[in-house]
């Protein structure tokens, strides 16, 4: 392939209209994924954390079981809140950027 | 079962056989998933009042709130029926748990119907969001004649709007709580965090003055996030890929089966789950900035 493609390609105007359409297009899905996907990654290495540790406290003092519960889901629902931010604002440039 | 398996695995088989056949990309252009979020107006009122999907949830989850309540207090029995034995719990969870384990005596008893209405009011929308109601108006089914909307998912929650206003209303009322105990200065004063003295006590101040403002979105945003991505997954699992995709018979068949599968799942774990807890967490979170905002220590 020689480089008078791209010449070719810059000078048909309904070409490089389309291309960019679609050009856009695939931006913002690539965009949406890998924001969200990332965004997926620190929280689940935290809500992992929070089990991990209430396992750890449960096993020693059974005794505290029902104070940790109740700590356990605020942690747990705070934590998982931040993937849904990332996934909103992401969904907030898809569809209105 | 096992005599039906090679059946279902037919489909299977054929994407096997002729992957790129089925596999075709024919991205379906005409479907919108995010129209199943969009609010048509149903009935025009002056000004900003219409009257649509949101507002009509906003008006049943309200009515549940209040008359599902009244009528279990009207009809408290010495032996206590099964609806009966759950509201007790929730109201114990909402008084010893939300507003007692998180505020001083005095102020729970001043705070705990707020708080409970806030608690009962965001879990019944949650709920709510989870039954199919006729109120697609976008799509509508021909049943004996009638145009009947056909049913849709939605809740009111899942509009930032609803969470919004929850969140503003608890931030003004802790504002103006803490104003009322310590005074403006004192109150604002209380935000630095006590041990921290110098030079500091400036930057700490900053930091935690631009938390306070930022409670105002991550309030409101956890609440309605957790809800619209439930009902997005919902959405896309149950049948929105396999539309949106528009792949040949046998990878829609596979495709199917696999986000059906998820679609239950993930249905059962909002339910479960998610509806709950969030109501939970966002009725918590006011008892706990309720508190905060009057304790001497901060």
């Amino acid at each position: 392939m020689d480089l008078s493609v791209i010449t070719h390609l810059a000078q048909s105007q309904v070409t490089t209209e389309i291309a960019g359409e679609y050009g856009r297009k695939a931006g913002k899905a690539i965009a949406l994924g890998i924001g969200a996907g990332l965004g997926t990654i620190g929280p689940g290495v935290g809500v992992g954390y929070i089990f991990g540790k209430v396992i750890e406290s449960v096993t020693r003092q059974p005794e505290m079981r029902d104070e940790i519960t109740s700590i356990q889901w605020l942690g747990f629902a705070l934590t998982e809140a931040i993937v849904f931010y990332a996934f909103i604002f992401g969904l907030i440039a898809f569809f209105l950027g | 079962m096992i005599k039906r398996l090679p059946l279902l695995l037919l489909p299977l088989v054929a994407l096997l056989a002729n992957p790129a056949g089925a596999l075709a990309l024919n991205i379906n252009e005409d479907y919108k998933p995010q129209n199943e979020f969009k609010l048509d107006t149903w009935i025009d009122l002056p000004g900003p009042f219409d009257l649509n999907k949101a507002v009509f949830y906003v008006f049943v989850a309200t009515l549940l709130t209040t008359l599902a309540m009244v009528l279990v207090a009207r009809r408290m029995t010495q032996r206590p029926n099964r609806i009966q034995t759950a509201v007790e719990a929730a109201y114990t969870l909402m008084r010893d748990n939300i507003a007692g384990g998180n505020m001083d005596r005095r102020m729970a008893a001043k705070w705990f119907p707020f708080i409970a209405t806030l608690f009962l009011f965001i879990w019944f929308s949650n709920m709510l969001g989870y039954l199919p109601l006729p109120t697609n108006t976008e799509h509508k089914v021909d049943i004996a004649g009638l145009q009947i909307p056909s049913l849709a998912l939605y809740a009111a929650t899942a509009n930032l709007s609803v969470p919004l206003v929850l969140t503003l209303v608890v931030w003004f009322a802790y504002h103006i709580e803490g104003f009322r105990a310590k005074g403006v200065i004192g109150f604002y004063k209380g935000l630095v965090p006590a041990g921290v003295e110098g030079p500091a006590a400036g930057p700490i101040f900053a930091i935690e003055l631009i938390s306070d403002f930022v409670r105002v979105v991550s309030l409101s945003v956890r609440l309605f996030a957790n809800i619209l991505a439930g009902h997005l997954l919902i959405l896309f699992m149950g049948g929105g890929l396999v539309v949106l995709l528009n792949l040949a018979v046998a990878g829609s068949v596979v495709l199917g089966l696999v986000t059906g599968t998820m679609a239950v799942a993930f249905f059962l774990f909002e339910i479960g789950l998610v509806a709950t807890l969030q109501a939970f967490i966002f009725s918590t979170l006011t008892a706990i900035y309720l508190g905060g905002a009057v304790a001497d220590e901060h």
